[in-house]
């Protein structure tokens, strides 16, 4: 930065200071920023509760759905036939 | 910036974070507006109520989680920064694709105030540089920052923001000598 001349320096200060003095923010500025403000985050959390909706309605109809394909016959666990540890007549 | 317009009050239904966040937002507005919204159109946004309405925006719905609202003006500045250099690249690609749907001019602040020739054509060469040497150059010189507040503006290091403001300083420099 040594090189460069301390007068392109202040130009540049000078013609940006003019620059910004012909920038004007408009009188009800905040009242439109803030209503745009509103209505996004309005918006945003409809969508999110509609997704949150969806993604917990289709983990419910995929739940029921497995439950649902489950063999309605007994358990594999059951398979062998009940036998009783003592012989018949014993107890 | 000062209004006598009433302000919009809170609905009553609000609890009190979000009271908090209304208030906290509104005196940001109040303190920063008219310099976020100079410092958007000096990058070159071409739209920069937009650019600065969406920083607020980013600012409202991160209210809760920010730590330290003194923070708050440099996390305005450094978003401008993004959202505008964001804009500006949209539009180049926008151009490059369909130039000739596109206005020949789009309104810029030189064209309310009254500049000097010399001054016109500084202006017209800092559009024409590279968007980080112009951020650079307008947060140094303008805004006054120093090289470490810049740095955290722009996302980079302190060095690289060296980089950028030696480069683009000495672009505007050649270029305004052999214009003359």
């Amino acid at each position: 930065m040594n090189t460069v001349p301390d007068d392109m320096e202040r130009r540049l200060r000078e013609t940006l200071d003019t620059l910004a003095s012909g920038v004007h923010p408009a009188r009800d500025a905040y009242r439109t920023a803030r209503g745009d403000w509103l209505r996004r985050e309005r918006r945003r959390r409809i969508v999110l509760a509609l997704l949150v909706a969806v993604v917990f309605t289709v983990a419910v109809l995929i739940g029921l759905w497995v439950l649902n394909q489950a063999p309605a016959g007994t358990g594999a666990i059951f398979t062998e036939p009940t036998s009783s540890p003592y012989p018949a007549g014993h107890g | 910036m000062r209004r006598t317009e009433p302000r919009p009050q809170p609905a009553l239904t609000a609890t009190d974070g979000d009271v908090d966040r209304e208030a906290g937002v509104a005196r940001l507005f109040d303190l920063h507006y008219p310099s976020m919204l100079r410092l958007a159109a000096l990058l070159g946004a071409d739209d920069p109520e937009n650019v600065v309405a969406e920083a607020y925006y980013q600012i409202y719905r991160k209210w809760r989680k920010m730590r330290d609202p003194g923070s708050a003006e440099a996390y305005l500045r450094s978003t401008i920064c993004n959202l505008t250099r964001m804009r500006i690249r949209h539009l180049q690609v926008v151009r490059r694709n369909i130039e000739a749907l596109l206005p020949e001019s789009v309104a810029s602040p030189e064209d309310s105030v009254l500049l000097h020739d010399d001054q016109r054509a500084l202006v017209g060469i800092l559009r024409e540089l590279p968007a980080r040497q112009r951020e650079a150059l307008v947060l140094r010189y303008w805004q006054g920052l120093k090289e470490a507040e810049i740095a955290a503006a722009m996302g980079i290091s302190p060095g690289s923001v060296k980089t950028h403001a030696a480069r683009g300083m000495a672009a505007l420099t050649q270029r305004m000598e052999a214009r003359r």
